[in-house]
């Protein structure tokens, strides 16, 4: 799976090319891992082309997520689909999460 | 391998330890007595050897003796000889020889004597009593036996044997070479255990001395009672890990203890929220000597250390920033209660160009007296406000540059119209072309800005509706065709047989093709060419706009989607332009969900490719319904 990185400002911005499941779940965690470390949590997920998302791919959002927790922050998410949106009120964890309309507003979050 | 002894450890102490001493010296002893006991043993060895070899050469002699009477009683002295020369080489005797009362040899049984005598007269002269008397003696390591032996009614004869009785020096000599082999190896195994024995007892003494001082002083930390791992090996080791994990422990002990004294009803350490744990805003408590009370997982974050970590540590290892020490200082001594801040800049994980550059805000309050903790550090993460700061900077300077330039050229226009006062229509319609080429260049650099204002800001949006990239390309060729024959330039646009209908914003999209083309057009000298590639692929549809113009340096293919950037070549000063463009042209294809990218090679030409997603395709029109749409 195509993993991209933008930089607005001070923010990076990573998006995933494909859905989140298994391998690429996995491949996409261990990629997220790596950019937490790399700017400080200073970052914004754009799932504008994550079509959907398995267990791993929920796990490994999660894990990320909680990571962020720890000091205080959540994973910010833009640009999510309608699907992924539903995945996350069904299982509870729309609340862990903090969803933007698009890229900008996310970036913008950082102000 | 040595390893190095860890600073402030205890060295394990030199020379012998009374125990180690005490061993080695009963080793010694030990040793001593061994050796007395190997002497003793070889001399009693060799005294039994040559009283056994004294006894056979007796034997020898008396059966000889018994031979010879026979021998030469009845035959000739010719058969004794033999006998003799055959007894003296197995018993390895050094004289055997029969004499008469006169002297004369009879028969002698060693290698070099002569013949023996060839026969024995009637009557033999008679023995003296001197040689009677001989008898056998032991001399100098040699045994002489002397026997009268009778022949018959003829008379008597002498029988002479002499023999060595002392062990032979070879096997004497292979003896004590045996010895002391086996007294070396027990030197050698001795100092090895002796070795072994003091360092073990030296580390134990080292270690003794540490467990009373832990013991007296229960607050040292692991750093004062860490042992040299010189010397010691596994023991230092093991104590040194046991002092890491006691300190370790005491720490979150500590950890423990501060948060439940700031939250009262927060988190412990393992689990559940507290107020403080919930904040983007690192907070840390610091002790009258300076030292980490407590701090959220925040501080930790920003200052790049683990949570674990923190508690204990003294600020001037996590702020080496010296004014910001300085400022600190100043409120945990006591002397400043005020609040005072800084900002301090971090460059993260990656190395070069991609290290990212952090900014935080500390600020420093002192606390009541009565506390614990006697100042508040709070650390702010100001990283996106100070990008947005300088990037705004940026903005009015380049602005203020780009609308001088057409403005200074209308007001010299202006003057020269008034200065002429409109008697030279020339003058006059030259001005007038000028002011209105400058006005529209100022429009049009008024507009971009606005876009990427609105963008800037948040506040443009996509108005998305149904749009058919057939219409969008048959107006692109429609709008540039004519220019690009004006330059006698070549204009192909190759389109799939069937595109899509995308969703998307139709009016800035195709703002985004006409900077895209009308770069390409404006780049490319007279007489080139520029090409207009439509590719589907799955979920994507790209554009390449290729021209063989003048290039790109590869250093600046990045900087030209910057805003007001121009690429540094000398051949585009004469071309107008504002340095928006690629700017607003990326900025829209990103909030499509795509992305302009280019390859370019310095005056070969560029290809830039817009991406556009696919995914929500509303239809597929072909060439049939293009004709019925145009």
């Amino acid at each position: 799976m195509e993993i991209s990185e933008q930089r607005q400002g001070a923010v990076t911005v990573v998006k995933p090319g494909g859905p989140l499941c298994q391998a690429e779940a996995e491949q996409f965690a261990s990629r997220l891992d790596e950019v937490l470390t790399r700017t400080l949590g200073r970052f914004v997920l754009d799932a504008s082309a994550i079509p959907y998302v398995d267990s791993v791919g929920l796990e490994s959002l999660l894990r990320i997520t909680n990571d962020l927790a720890e000091s205080g922050r959540s994973l910010r998410v833009c640009s999510a689909n309608e699907t992924l949106r539903e995945v996350m009120d069904l299982t509870g964890l729309g609340d862990r999460f903090e969803f933007y309309e698009d890229v900008n507003t996310a970036v913008r979050s950082f102000l | 391998m040595v390893s190095p002894k860890p600073a402030g450890a205890v060295a394990i102490r030199r020379g012998p330890g009374p125990v180690a001493a005490a061993a080695g010296l009963f080793g010694l002893v030990l040793l001593i007595v061994v050796g007395a006991c190997l002497v003793w043993s070889s001399a009693t060895a060799q005294d039994v050897a040559s009283r056994a070899n004294e006894e056979r050469l007796r034997v020898i002699t008396r059966m000889l003796a018994q031979n010879a009477e026979s021998i030469l009683t009845a035959e000739s002295p010719r058969t004794l000889r033999t006998v003799l020369s055959e007894a003296a080489l197995r018993y390895e005797l050094t004289n055997c020889r029969v004499t008469l009362g006169d002297g004369t040899v009879v028969a002698d049984g060693s290698p070099h004597a002569g013949p023996a005598a060839a026969d024995l007269a009637a009557t033999l002269p008679s023995i003296p009593e001197s040689l009677r008397d001989h008898g056998e003696r032991v001399e100098a390591g040699a045994y002489t036996g002397v026997t009268v032996i009778g022949i018959g009614a003829r008379g008597e004869a002498v029988l002479e044997v002499s023999g060595p009785v002392g062990a032979p020096l070879a096997r004497a000599a292979d003896l004590q070479t045996g010895a002391a082999l086996v007294g070396g190896i027990a030197i050698c195994g001795l100092f090895l255990s002796w070795r072994s024995l003091d360092r073990r007892f030296r580390s134990l003494t080292a270690l003794r001395g540490l467990v009373l001082r832990a013991a007296a002083t229960p607050d040292a930390r692991a750093e004062a009672l860490r042992l040299g791992v010189r010397g010691a090996g596994a023991i230092a080791s093991a104590w040194n890990t046991l002092m890491t994990e006691r300190d370790e422990l005491r720490e979150r002990a500590c950890l423990k203890e501060a948060i439940e004294a700031l939250g009262g009803g927060g988190r412990s350490e393992s689990g559940g929220h507290s107020a403080v744990d919930a904040l983007w805003l690192g907070v840390m408590l610091l002790d009258r000597e300076g030292k980490v009370h407590y701090a959220n997982g925040a501080a930790a974050a920003m200052l790049s250390v683990r949570r674990e970590e923190v508690g204990g540590a003294s600020f001037t290892t996590l702020f080496p920033e010296a004014d910001l020490q300085a400022t600190i200082s100043e409120v945990v001594s006591g002397r400043s209660r005020n609040r005072a801040s800084a900002e301090i800049e971090r460059v993260g994980a990656g190395s070069g160009a991609e290290a990212e550059r952090s900014v935080f805000r500390v600020s420093v309050k002192g606390l009541r007296k009565e506390d614990s903790a006697v100042a508040l550090v709070m650390i702010e993460d100001v990283t996106q406000q100070r990008a947005a700061d300088e990037a705004r900077n940026a903005f009015v300077a380049q602005a203020t540059h780009e609308l001088r330039t057409p403005l200074t050229n209308m007001r010299l226009y202006i003057e020269t119209l008034v200065e002429d006062t409109g008697e030279d229509p020339a003058v006059r319609a030259k001005c007038l072309n000028v002011i209105g080429g400058e006005s529209r260049r100022l429009e049009r650099i008024v507009g971009d800005m606005l876009s990427v204002s609105e963008i800037e800001a948040g506040s443009l949006k996509i108005h998305e509706d149904d749009v058919r990239l057939d219409a969008v390309f048959a107006d692109l060729k429609a709008d540039f065709s004519a220019q690009a024959e004006d330059r006698e330039m070549t204009f192909v646009l190759e389109l799939p047989p069937k595109l899509p209908v995308i969703k998307g914003d139709r009016d800035k999209l195709m703002l985004t093709l006409h900077n895209l083309v009308g770069n390409a057009i404006k780049y490319t000298p007279p007489g080139g060419a520029v090409r207009v590639i439509v590719r589907l692929e799955a979920g994507a549809v790209h554009v390449d706009v290729t021209d063989n113009g003048i290039g790109i340096r590869p250093e600046e293919c990045e900087k030209v989607f910057e805003r007001f950037y121009r690429a540094k070549d000398k051949r585009i000063g004469s071309i107008t332009g504002s340095g928006l463009g690629l700017a607003l042209a990326r900025q829209i294809a990103r909030l499509h969900g795509g992305d302009i990218s280019v390859r370019s090679e310095l005056d070969k030409g560029s290809t830039f490719t817009l991406t556009l997603p696919s995914t929500d395709v509303v239809a597929i029109v072909g060439a049939a319904d293009q004709r019925k749409a145009a």
